[in-house]
């Protein structure tokens, strides 16, 4: 239970505040409703390059980590298809140096041709070091582009090559911050051993003089049902085959998403999941296995992947795949195995409740989600699961004609 | 409009309250009320350095939770599963640490299973195969990184190649690691002498009593002579060619001394000065002046009986000759020109407010706590590093690095598609 007060300034900024009894730090989380997913498809990572940039300074902190350090904190920032996140944390008496930092910066950033491009070339680097360069870097990425045609959801926030991230200009970085980082679009959240009214009297005296400037929201293209099974094989210089199977679901604020998650949670939540004991231990055609969904913010990705033993074919792990998800529809899964999924709903919660920065980021996030106090309530969700919405849900969901594979193969 | 800043100068940690029990176990308390969680962690001395045959340390710890006397890997795996109880070990060169995590009202529950795990493994022949083949596939993909390639390849040029701290075995040799092995290394290395454990959050006396009443089962091991400890043979230059590779995994260093030593605290400000924080010195050279990487580390590792200095990036290979040489013009930087004292200022305070994220929660405390006990010290000593590093003066710094990071003293580890050094 995290408990919060949210207030909306006048120039749109929504802020939230949690008291943490026990924490010596304050941990600020400043969210913007803007991610991979609002990219133009001619420059694809954007999103993520642009939050790097603000960290490039502004007209009146020329460099941004310095008063950051200098005030024992420490700050960093990662975009994701749905949304960018810059959180700092630093001693609760220094609370205020974020606050300064983080409105400065939703207006006043100060981009020369010089630091766009040596920041473009950062992030070609990193492109190369985790895509590129990284056994089974492009896994991910060859998926997406199989399962969506349409919707941005089919590039990952790096992008879909380097070059996009090479074409980008100047007039390119202007427009996409008037455009996103303005109050109404940004949520502010922070936790730490301070009075919740003091919190909100800060947020107001370092943001409320921003002035918004509103955009219309994006369009973003929804993906069309999908109706026949889709397959790519691909040949690398890996080790090892892996298998991909993914299926389309729904969002993470529809009401099945629990059950989706509760499922991919019985098949792989630990070393007791349906699959890792199936699969790897008794079967042994598998040396690791995940199943895993999405949650995003339009409709995501429930996904299988499996590393194939040697000597195992990829065609065995997909029907294995198959023989699990009929499992499931056809002798539902048990009180005891929902049970279990819950106590570890719980144990993540309250372990996640340890430390300010989670809390902060959390909160946060279900803000953004649209639903803030759903972060107390949400455990109530996984407690209603019944065995038969597990098997309407695989019925439903869990379809060949709704599945794209991807088979990554070991060059021999 | 800047608001006012405020340097913390006292970092206070609670100190662990210590119980011995009968057969001479430590056991370590942090209690906390705030919280409905707890850890406990047993530290075993039992980590790969102490292994007479490849990869039976890491096997020991490893398969701990894959069957047991009364109860199969699966069950296991069940019970801990069903309670949303975290089990967690870690092995590095020294050390094997074992870790429960659990909400309070299932703590009976939990410890009746880390019961199993820790007295009664049985280590099944089956379960071993399908580790090691396991294991072994994820060696070969790992090993096809720059990165490892370089990490492995400075290890053994640091210490020698058949040095404990520096060994890398073939991965192979999963195939003929057999269920003797390890069981032999569990009987040896998992014993009251060579073991503490240190329990966090909330903790009652029942809580207490039961974790004491465990260890205290923890069988005597025989009285044996420690093995040799080789003198480290170092190489200075090492090339791990990887033909096609669009980065270079780059690795400079030396050896220097463990945490124990009166100069460790006074090199890891000069570590983070030069790579430990996003502003350091090399990453505003290499990644925000230069492009040449994504990122980059300097810092000060320590062992239980060696403790070395350390750079580590992955740089475009184009620029790997570059990316080198600025490394070695800003370590030489820090020998010829004083420290401006504001940027040392700045390091202070990083560094002070690292320790103070490290220490949020209940589990982080325990792991400081577990890091200092390692060092033959408690929780007193991280205010007391706290004041070395704040007494830290520009001169200070100038010494050490004059003192330690001599040119000719560092080792230069490449892996890559061309060798930068030739």
């Amino acid at each position: 239970m995290i408990p919060y007060n949210k207030t909306t300034l006048a120039n749109g900024l929504v802020v939230v505040v949690n008291r943490d009894r026990a924490s010596k730090l304050a941990a600020v989380n400043l969210l913007y409703r803007v991610g991979a997913r609002n990219e133009n498809p001619e420059r694809t990572g954007f999103a993520h390059l642009f939050e790097h940039l603000m960290f490039r300074g502004t007209r009146q902190v020329p460099n941004f980590d310095l008063p950051v350090q200098m005030a024992s904190g420490d700050n960093n920032a990662f975009t994701n298809n749905d949304y960018t996140d810059f959180y700092i944390t630093l001693p609760k008496d220094n609370l205020e140096t974020a606050l300064w930092l983080e409105s400065d910066r939703m207006q006043g950033l100060a981009i020369t041709p010089e630091k766009l491009q040596t920041e473009k070339r950062v992030v070609i680097e990193e492109f190369r070091q985790r895509y590129l360069n990284q056994p089974y870097g492009d896994q991910m990425m060859l998926l997406r582009e199989l399962a969506y045609r349409v919707h941005p959801y089919r590039w990952a926030t790096i992008g879909l090559t380097p070059d996009h991230i090479e074409r980008a200009t100047l007039a390119d970085v202007g427009a996409f911050y008037r455009r996103h980082y303005h109050p109404s679009n940004a949520v502010l959240s922070i936790s730490a051993d301070l009075d919740e009214e003091r919190m909100l009297e800060l947020a107001g005296k370092w943001f409320a003089p921003l002035v918004d400037t509103p955009a219309r929201a994006d369009v973003i293209p929804q993906e069309p049902v999908q109706t026949e099974a889709r397959r790519r094989e691909v040949e690398r210089d890996v080790p090892a085959t892996t298998v991909s199977v993914a299926y389309h679901m729904g969002r993470r604020s529809d009401p099945d998403f629990q059950t989706a998650d509760l499922i991919s949670d019985l098949l792989a939540g630990g070393d007791s999941g349906r699959l890792y004991q199936h699969l790897v231990k008794e079967r042994q055609l598998l040396s690791s296995v995940n199943a895993y969904v999405t949650g995003d913010l339009d409709p995501g990705l429930f996904v299988f992947t499996g590393q194939l033993l040697p000597g195992v074919a990829p065609e065995a792990v997909e029907a294995a795949f198959r023989e699990e998800i009929e499992a499931l529809q056809r002798d539902a899964a048990t009180e005891y195995e929902i049970e279990k999924v819950k106590n570890k709903f719980e144990a993540t919660t309250l372990f996640g409740e340890l430390n300010v920065m989670n809390k902060a980021m959390n909160l946060g996030f279900y803000e953004m989600l649209g639903d803030l106090a759903f972060i107390n309530r949400e455990i109530d969700c996984y407690r209603t699961v019944t065995p038969d919405d597990i098997r309407t849900y695989c019925s439903r969901v869990l379809r060949s004609e709704n599945s794209s594979t991807l088979i990554y193969r070991a060059r021999k | 409009m800047i608001p006012p800043r405020i340097t913390p100068s006292e970092v206070d940690v609670q100190q662990a309250e210590k119980r011995i029990l009968s057969n001479g176990v430590a056991l370590y308390t942090l209690a906390s009320e705030d919280f409905e969680v707890l850890r406990i962690t047993f530290v075993f001395r039992a980590g790969s350095a102490v292994q007479t045959v490849p990869f039976s340390a890491s096997a020991a710890a490893n398969l701990l939770s894959e069957g047991a006397a009364d109860r199969t890997a699966r069950e296991i795996a069940e019970q801990l599963d069903y309670y949303g109880s975290w089990f967690d070990v870690n092995i590095d060169r020294d050390y094997v640490y074992v870790s429960f995590a659990m909400l309070s009202k299932f703590f009976d529950h939990t410890l009746e299973v880390a019961e199993a795990i820790l007295l009664r493994p049985t280590f099944p022949e089956e379960e071993l195969r399908t580790y090691a083949a396991k294991r072994k596939q994820r060696l070969a993909i790992d090993r096809t990184k720059v990165d490892v390639e370089a990490r492995e390849a400075f290890a053994r040029a640091l210490f020698g190649a058949r040095h404990p701290y520096g060994i890398s075995s073939d991965e192979a040799l999963y195939d003929s690691l057999t269920r003797e092995d390890v069981v032999a290394f569990y009987r040896r290395f998992y014993t009251a002498e060579r073991c503490f454990v240190v329990c966090s959050g909330r903790i009652g006396e029942h809580e207490l009593e039961a974790v004491g009443s465990l260890a205290e089962r923890l069988p005597h091991g025989v009285a044996e002579p420690e093995p040799l400890f080789p003198e480290p043979e170092t190489q200075h230059e090492a090339f791990v060619a990887h033909p096609g590779a669009v980065q270079a995994s780059l690795r400079l260093g030396r050896l220097l001394f463990p945490r124990q030593h009166p100069d460790f605290v006074g090199m890891q400000v000069v570590a983070t000065a030069l790579g430990g924080y996003f502003g350091s010195r090399l990453m505003q050279n290499l990644r925000e002046r230069n492009g040449y990487t994504y990122g980059v580390v300097a810092a000060m590792v320590n062992f239980e009986r060696a403790g070395y200095f350390a750079v580590a990036t992955q740089v475009g290979t184009d620029v790997a000759r570059e990316a080198l040489e600025a490394i070695y013009r800003e370590i030489e930087r820090l020998r010829t020109e004083p420290m401006p004292g504001e940027e040392l200022e700045l390091v202070k305070n990083m560094m002070t407010g690292e320790m103070m994220r490290i220490l949020d929660g209940p589990f982080g405390i325990a792991d400081v706590t577990i890091e200092n006990i390692l060092c033959g010290t408690d929780n007193a000593v991280i205010g007391e590093n706290i004041r070395r590093i704040r007494s830290m003066t520009p001169a200070d710094v100038q010494r050490l690095a004059q003192r330690y990071l001599a040119r000719e003293d560092l080792v230069t580890v490449v892996a890559g598609a061309g060798n930068p050094m030739a």
